[in-house]
């Protein structure tokens, strides 16, 4: 379906207690504006306007919902919740933080703690094939933490992709945009189709979503670190399965990573979900272990100071 | 086992249907469900689909091929549906449990054990008479049973939906069951929510048996409750079985388990993928919104000073 531009809000727009800023980013299915609180603090705020289903013409605020198209718009708004809800419960230093939800122009906004930094997908475009080693070990180290508090809540995120890890300046990691993550009791309605990223998503998430599980947000996170180093995705799963052209990352970069992050990638893109790490825990073990361990202790220590730290700051 | 089986379930002129109904036999034994999740509560439409497919694996897991103990096994198995609600709650910072009734039923051994929560009911038929039913778990059937309020006028009652007693509330529910009771043929089992007794009379519905089979009366009572429950009816929904032991291929709809595995379990369960999606309304949004407000005031550290 062709996407129709929606109109964003414009600059200066004052939206319930916080004032509109710029446009972040523009999806199919929501629209993310930097903001400022009542105490000119920025926020992100995340806009549910889906282009297919409601239109937003110039000048105005409401957009426009067709009586058909109805329906279908509160049942994405359901989606929109279940991502609201999924993030409300969760407060660690690597994924995103949720601060307010709210209602308004007929739809629903999610408020956000506003990170600054880039997207690994913008990092990976900048530093074309020359990422080290060691900024993948950090940067996956650290974003595994958050993952594995995730599925201790039950979640999957199952859209990882570097588009979806946001780097801070401090070179901290933070897991965004949990559109796709849903309870495993909600099942996928008939005219939203399922969310994935091509290349990214494990076979189980194109058919038998019945399979799905840690070992599914597992494989994205192999493709996110062999994104790192090919500057671009794997074969998708689907293909990969008609016919699999992927060639072992241990051949590929042999010499140019060390034996044992590359047989890791290749260990999380198994096509066969039982093969591959059946835990966070499982693979950030094996990425722990390391040539030399003292460095990511130095690192794990760091991380438990600046995350206590932030407690007593309250963020 | 020969029995013939009939179950459907209707929105009404409500938006979103908060029923849910399911069956599943094995060789030797059939398991019926109905759960009417409560409106007035958040997700009842998750309440009775927790309940209906609790139930309804946990006879899969244990009917091999019958159960040892139906009794047994619907109290347990409602017990846990209960908890199970309560841990749906906890895992989503619910201010309270999605909460739902539940009338279930065994047949094995051409006897019938069943167990009810609430005020969806089961009727048991014989011969155009009812022979036993359930007693609802209501306010207004207290009233009744005092003799303060005649049967007649409980549809019409203001007290009529409230309920003390159902899975998913504070206290656990006290599961009623039934003694244990020997079907003969052509005996019917009705198992229904009060959107489709309550329009109608008990004596209606045993009448309704007499006159045609299960699979065109059942479907002309829902007509008439739904016309009668008028524009603002309620969601109808109802599993009904007649049982056949002797007299095979005379009844229409007819199922015989004989030819089914020892180990094999068919089930009928309506889920959440066939129901429609097109039900958010206004007061759910609010809802929803007022719900992920509370979990983030939860889950945010607190500031200190």
């Amino acid at each position: 379906m062709p996407q129709q531009a929606n109109q964003p809000l414009p600059d200066g727009y004052q939206l319930e207690n916080y004032r509109i800023a710029s446009v972040l980013s523009c999806g199919g299915f929501s629209i993310v504006y930097l903001a400022y609180d009542e105490n000119d603090q920025p926020v992100a705020i995340k806009e549910y306007l889906p282009s297919q289903l409601a239109l937003r013409n110039e000048g105005d605020a409401l957009p426009s919902i067709s009586e058909e198209n109805l329906a279908t718009f509160r049942y994405g708004m359901r989606c929109f919740f279940e991502e609201g809800r999924s993030l409300a419960r969760l407060s660690h230093p690597n994924v995103v933080r949720v601060l307010n939800f709210f209602r308004a122009n007929e739809t629903v906004y999610m408020v956000m703690r506003y990170e600054r930094g880039r997207t690994l997908q913008e990092h990976i475009r900048a530093r074309r094939g020359t990422i080290k080693e060691r900024f993948i070990r950090h940067v996956f180290t650290l974003l595994l933490n958050g993952l594995r508090e995730v599925h201790s809540n039950k979640l999957l995120h199952l859209d990882i992709k570097p588009a979806n890890i946001y780097i801070r300046n401090d070179s901290t990691p933070v897991l965004i945009d949990f559109g796709a993550a849903r309870q495993t009791l909600v099942q996928e309605g008939q005219r939203l189709s399922p969310m994935y990223t091509p290349g990214f998503a494990p076979p189980e998430q194109y058919k038998n979503r019945e399979l799905l599980g840690p070992w599914s947000d597992c494989y994205a996170i192999g493709a996110s670190i062999f994104a790192c180093l090919a500057s671009a995705a794997p074969q998708a799963a689907d293909d990969r399965s008609e016919k699999d052209r992927y060639v072992s990352a241990t051949k590929v970069w042999n010499g140019k990573y060390s034996r044992q992050l590359l047989e890791t990638i290749d260990w999380c893109l198994e096509l066969d979900h039982m093969k591959r790490p059946q835990s966070v825990f499982a693979l950030q073990k094996v990425l722990l272990r390391e040539k030399d361990p003292e460095v990511h202790r130095a690192i794990s220590i760091l991380e438990s100071v600046r995350s206590a730290l932030m407690k007593r700051l309250g963020r | 086992m020969r029995f013939s089986i009939f179950q459907e379930s209707r929105k009404g002129g409500r938006e979103a249907n908060q029923d849910r109904t399911s069956y599943a036999y094995t060789r030797d034994a059939l398991l019926m469900v109905v759960a009417d999740g409560m409106g007035g509560h958040l997700h009842g439409e998750v309440a009775s689909q927790i309940a209906a497919q609790l139930l309804t694996e946990a006879f899969q897991r244990e009917a091999k091929p019958k159960l040892a103990d139906p009794s047994g096994f619907l109290q347990k198995s409602i017990t846990d549906a209960h908890f199970a609600l309560g841990d749906y709650a906890k895992a989503r910072s619910l201010i309270e449990s999605p909460r739902t009734t539940c009338v279930a039923c065994v047949v094995q051994d051409s006897t019938a054990y069943w167990a009810h929560v609430g005020d969806s009911r089961l009727y048991h038929v014989r011969q155009g008479r009812i022979q036993a039913q359930t007693r609802d778990h209501s306010r207004v059937q207290m009233l009744v049973d005092q003799g303060r309020v005649r049967e007649e006028a409980v549809a019409a009652h203001p007290d009529r939906n409230k309920i003390f007693n159902c899975i998913g509330a504070n206290a656990l529910p006290q599961v009623e069951l039934s003694k244990p009771t020997r079907l003969r043929e052509d005996d019917t089992l009705i198992l229904c929510t009060d959107g489709v007794w309550g329009p109608l009379t008990g004596n209606l519905i045993a009448g309704a048996l007499l006159k045609s089979d299960l699979m065109k009366a059942v479907p002309a009572l829902l007509d008439l409750a739904e016309v009668r429950g008028g524009a603002d009816s309620d969601n109808l929904s109802v599993v009904a079985m007649t049982w056949a032991e002797t007299h095979p291929g005379a009844i229409a709809g007819e199922v015989s388990t004989r030819t089914l595995k020892r180990d094999g379990v068919t089930t009928q369960l309506e889920d959440f993928s066939k129901a429609d999606h097109s039900d958010l309304t206004d007061e759910e949004i609010e809802n929803a919104i007022e719900e992920i407000r509370a979990a983030i005031r939860k889950h945010t550290p607190q500031k200190r000073s």
